[in-house]
């Protein structure tokens, strides 16, 4: 056996991920693969999978990619909040031991946030957003397909690190002194920055691919006045990370320099000053959060007003709210870290600016609920999950604000009343909100709706399950349990309440389940969708098109004159004031742009590069690194990106839809 | 498709003119040269006086952050393209957001740094 073999099981495979857990997780990825192999050669798919999928650069397949990605990472996120939950109702079986409890704490935030969070944000930018505006593809369609590679090839990355070599352990957050080498020798925070430096080059690029879109790609006539809401929450979003993410690129780039290099950016005994990753860290997190909560808010002010069947209530003051929390985001941080003690005129700053928030989100609360007076509601799935929401955000956002009371916050601070206030607002305002925006487009995605049924119980168990977990919570904090803490003494009074909490959780995870099952059963039961606008009152441009949409989305791009363009539409058409279809002579050739295999191969060769890094493994590194720029220098080459459509070939992808006129 | 090929007098507010688009393109970019060297003088400059401890740490720290300032204009000049616009300068709006912001961060963490105390 040469001598290297030894080293590489050694560092590959070192103790602590031959665990049960570890070993179990492997089987199963690896039979989960071997299968998914089988199945395409079977089949002969690998080619269809290559063309259709893993080149294109279709703003439409790209998003349900991205959903796909975040439903996967949903399932392994959940899981490692069961473990939590688990051992917490047990404290004294000791499920997990406390080392293993640090990795799960810490893959269970990082991947909700980044691997769960961020994609399915970006799943309903990439699906609605061209749709909404009226527009053939995103600004920078290459990009985007970049964009969801480097997130996919990073979320692969990060959870490699459960098996191979160790996972993060130092919580979401990543503070030194936790991160530093002399502390924590595993490769795990390796993992951690390096994976999500990959991801948020992606989103830096998305940031600024929808912020053009917006910009310059709206149908002619759509001033901003006329833009939909969840529109003016992709460009608000998009600002945000445009402006948040270069901070948290910076204090991932130093903690890893500090790891790899023997720098000491943050290591105190060297002159390094942790707070300021604590700072850097925060001055993007804060951010962060309204980037998560943001797209929701604007899916459901879509979600309400077609369910009422209404124009959304106070559309000039929705988008000045909006743009309103878009600036205060950024004046808020260090109310993560009144406690680093700054100083009493810093705190007040701080505190006060984070109270001023709760004004713009509540008169977006408000207008939501007048948005529903008078109007003729139909209570779907979408809807369900849009009257969940009301009570939940406002609850979370309450507690708050008593988070941000300067004097209370030191009470508060790290215990388990901050773990039941985000919970609260990020389930209940984005998880909800998200899967509201997926239950309302998916028949634009797929052309069938989600079975109503399944997702009414689905929903029913997954907010039903949401209160029991959470709100005991909230008594823990106050009762004195800190969190990241895997077990505590009998008689503190903190059993009981775990259990509830434990018991809710997994009410939840059955709604996963039922969720995932109505996925599955609903693409063979459901029936089709032929109008395209499948929920019958649709309000925005992407009802105008057929479900899913043509390749080239809209055969004309429509003359926008109203906020609800589509509404008025359907009212002029059954007047007959104008013609139901486009006549054939104003079908003009279409720019379509190429699949192209660089975005799958850069996310590859960044890929080797960030485990030769993971490692230091400097020659892999390097030949990854390569690998990048070799890409980079072959596209520089290529000028041909797009062909045509033509006229001939979209009237008759038209007639067979049944789109037009004589 | 928006318009972008054709030469048009692109009308601008009064005040505006500093950003009057001029899109000339010479042969070979000998400005850009120069800024690329002038950046790498600037980083590795702040670099080596910071290793070296040239002067005292308070006018070091002012000297560095001068040479940040005068980097991120040299940037957004020479690379960034500050000075072309069709249309309205919209890219002046996040440029300001971006100065707040900068400002924010550095200027303010500078300060808090200056307090040296404990929890307060």
């Amino acid at each position: 056996m040469p001598s290297f073999v030894p080293y590489l099981i050694h560092t590959l495979f070192p103790p602590w991920v031959r665990r049960p857990t570890e070993i179990g997780a492997e089987i199963m990825m690896v039979a989960g693969g071997a299968f998914i192999v089988y199945w395409l050669l079977k089949y002969k798919k690998l080619q269809w999978l290559w063309n259709e999928w893993l080149t294109t650069v279709d703003h439409k397949k790209i998003g349900i990619m991205y959903l796909v990605a975040a439903i996967i990472m949903l399932a392994r996120g959940g899981l490692d909040a069961l473990m939590l939950r688990t051992n917490l109702a047990m404290p004294t079986l000791h499920f997990i031991n406390a080392s293993e409890y640090n990795e799960v704490f810490t893959t269970h935030g990082t991947i909700m946030v980044f691997f769960m969070g961020m994609p399915l944000i970006f799943a309903l930018f990439n699906v609605v957003v061209p749709l909404q505006i009226g527009s053939r593809d995103v600004a920078f369609p290459r990009l985007n397909a970049i964009s969801f590679w480097l997130f996919a090839f990073a979320a692969a990355l990060f959870n490699l690190s459960f098996v191979v070599g160790g996972s993060p352990n130092a919580g979401w957050t990543a503070y030194p002194p936790l991160t530093e080498l002399a502390f924590n020798h595993t490769v795990g925070e390796n993992y951690y920055f390096i994976s999500l430096l990959m991801t948020g080059i992606g989103t830096t690029i998305t940031g600024i691919n929808f912020l053009v879109t917006i910009l310059r790609m709206r149908a002619p006539g759509m001033t901003f006045m006329k833009m939909p809401l969840f529109t003016w929450a992709t460009l608000n979003t998009s600002a945000l990370i445009l402006f948040a993410f270069p901070p948290f690129t910076i204090a991932l780039l130093e903690s890893l320099l500090d790891r790899v290099a023997g720098t000491s950016f943050f290591t105190l005994s060297h002159g390094g000053m942790p707070m300021m990753y604590v700072n850097l860290f925060w001055l993007f997190g804060h951010p962060e959060v309204y980037i998560l909560v943001l797209p929701a808010f604007g899916v459901f002010s879509e979600v309400v007003a077609t369910f009422s069947r209404k124009k959304l209530f106070g559309y000039p003051s929705m988008v000045l709210s909006m743009t309103a929390i878009m600036v205060l985001a950024y004046g808020t941080w260090v109310h993560h870290f009144f406690t680093m003690g700054a100083g009493p005129a810093v705190n007040v700053f701080f505190g006060l600016s984070t109270m001023l928030i709760a004004i713009p989100t509540g008169v977006k609360v408000f207008n939501w609920i007048l948005t529903m007076w008078g109007g003729r509601l139909t209570f779907t799935t979408p809807m369900l999950y849009f009257l969940a929401m009301i009570p939940t955000f406002v609850i979370g956002g309450a507690t708050g604000v008593m988070l941000g009371a300067v004097p209370a916050d030191y009470q508060f601070h790290n215990s388990y009343f901050v773990i039941a206030h985000f919970h609260q607002v990020l389930i209940g305002g984005t998880v909800f909100g998200l899967l509201a925006g997926v239950y309302y487009w998916w028949p634009k995605m797929f052309g069938y709706k989600l079975n109503d049924r399944q997702g009414k119980w689905a929903f029913w168990l997954f907010a039903g399950g949401f209160w029991p977990t959470f709100i005991p919570q909230y008594w823990l904090g106050l009762e004195g349990m800190t969190r990241r803490m895997y077990t505590y003494p009998f008689g503190l009074g903190w059993h009981t309440l775990n259990v509830i909490s434990t018991i809710g959780g997994f009410i939840m995870g059955a709604g996963f389940l039922v969720l995932a099952s109505n996925v599955l059963y609903s693409r063979r039961h459901q029936e089709r969708d032929e109008t395209g606008d499948a929920w019958g009152n649709g309000r925005t441009l992407e009802w105008s098109i057929p479900s899913p949409a043509p390749e080239y989305n809209f055969a004309v791009i429509p003359v926008v004159d109203e906020r609800d363009w589509w509404w008025a539409e359907k009212e002029r058409r059954q007047s007959g004031e104008r013609p139901a279809l486009p006549r054939p002579e104003d079908i003009r050739p279409i720019a379509i742009p190429k699949n192209t295999p660089v975005p799958i191969l850069l996310g590859a060769a960044f890929f080797l590069g960030a485990f030769g890094l993971v490692f230091t493994w400097w020659y892999i590194a390097l030949a990854g690194l390569a690998g990048v720029f070799g890409l980079l220098i072959y596209s520089w080459f290529q000028y041909d990106h797009y062909r045509i459509l033509s006229a001939g070939e979209v009237r008759e992808s038209e007639e067979l839809l049944g789109r037009l006129g004589a | 498709m928006h318009g972008g090929d054709e030469q048009h007098e692109t009308a601008m507010e009064p005040g505006f003119e500093f950003i009057r688009p001029r899109f000339e393109a010479p042969k070979f970019p000998m400005h850009q040269v120069w800024g690329y060297v002038a950046s790498l003088v600037l980083t590795f400059g702040a670099l080596w006086m910071t290793v070296n401890r040239i002067m005292n740490p308070s006018v070091l720290l002012g000297v560095v952050l001068a040479m940040a300032v005068a980097q991120a204009a040299l940037q957004l000049g020479v690379f960034m393209h500050v000075r072309e616009s069709r249309g309205p300068a919209w890219h002046l709006v996040p440029l300001g957001m971006a100065f707040a912001i900068g400002i924010g961060l550095v200027g303010m963490s500078v300060w808090i740094m200056m307090f040296k105390s404990g929890v307060s």
